[in-house]
């Protein structure tokens, strides 16, 4: 979205999606023009503060589950070698016994 | 990540050399065996008590989170994940399944925690006095889609890793079903 100077004189355009592409749509200039670059503006904004917030609140929740992974991750390590050091192995995901184990 | 939530160095060490260790079995290395056994049985106990503890202060935050600051949901919520903590642990659990029992509770707690979180994300929210819609955008709702997947896979993972634990400590062959449909002919 832009003000876009022809002959002197600047004309409001803003990028509009069209499937695959992005069209530019004149809007022209004057009173209308403006308010429109205004709520155009404004809900960029608002977009920008939403995906801001969104992205804190994330990092949160990645947070909040970062320990759990933390165990996860040691009781399955855990969990495999107990198996494995019982003498097993795998075949094709499935464990079994090995042979003199 | 929250630094006072993340298992200690010296543990992440035992863990990696559990993982190499059982690298070098698989692959058919003599005497690796012998020394993951020796590496388990020294590991596990440390492994596990420092486990516990990252453990229950995640499941506080967590409950925490799912309570929104309300006390009596936190308590409610914190009573059933010990409740069900030690119902999968059943009576007389090893070390290792009582780690697998806490590691299910955790799994599911995300869940709810995940859960709870979207579900706020439909919800208007009183903001100044006036109502202001703060509803999550697209890429907003597919991040935490991906994150509730990725939480229910890892919940139906450690329930595995306990069963599979379980059956292969009791020693129990493999049960393989097979079934035998016969379809008649209409003549």
């Amino acid at each position: 979205m832009a003000w876009e100077e022809r002959g002197g004189r600047l004309y409001y355009y803003r990028s509009v999606r069209d499937g695959e592409r992005v069209k530019k749509e004149y809007l022209g200039r004057g009173e209308l023009a403006e308010t429109i670059a205004h709520a155009d503006e404004t809900i960029r904004r608002h977009r920008e503060e939403r995906r801001a917030q969104e992205m804190a609140e994330g990092e949160i929740l990645e947070d909040l589950v970062a320990p759990a992974l933390e165990v996860r991750e040691a009781a399955r390590v855990l969990a495999r070698a107990s198996i494995v050091a019982a003498g097993y192995h795998r075949h094709r995901g499935e464990y079994r016994r090995e042979r003199g184990a | 990540m929250n630094g006072a939530l993340e298992l200690p160095g010296d543990v992440k060490d035992r863990i990696r050399e559990l993982q190499e260790l059982e690298k070098r079995v698989e692959a058919g290395e003599e005497g690796a065996r012998r020394e993951l056994r020796r590496a388990v049985r020294e590991s596990t106990p440390m492994v596990i008590a420092r486990c516990a503890d990252v453990s229950g202060k995640s499941r506080g935050m967590l409950s925490e989170a799912v309570s929104g600051g309300r006390p009596l949901i936190k308590e409610a919520l914190e009573a059933k994940a010990e409740a069900m903590r030690s119902e999968i642990a059943g009576e007389d659990p090893t070390p290792l399944e009582l780690l697998l029992a806490e590691d299910i509770t955790n799994q599911w707690l995300v869940q709810e925690m995940l859960g709870a979180f979207y579900a706020g994300q439909f919800q208007r929210r009183e903001h100044k006095g006036e109502s202001e819609h703060k509803g999550a955008t697209i890429s907003g709702i597919a991040f935490l889609l991906k994150m509730q997947e990725s939480a229910h896979r890892r919940y139906l993972a450690a329930i595995r890793e306990l069963a599979r634990v379980r059956k292969l400590q009791a020693g129990a062959p493999a049960v393989q079903v097979n079934t035998q449909v016969n379809i008649l002919g209409s003549g």
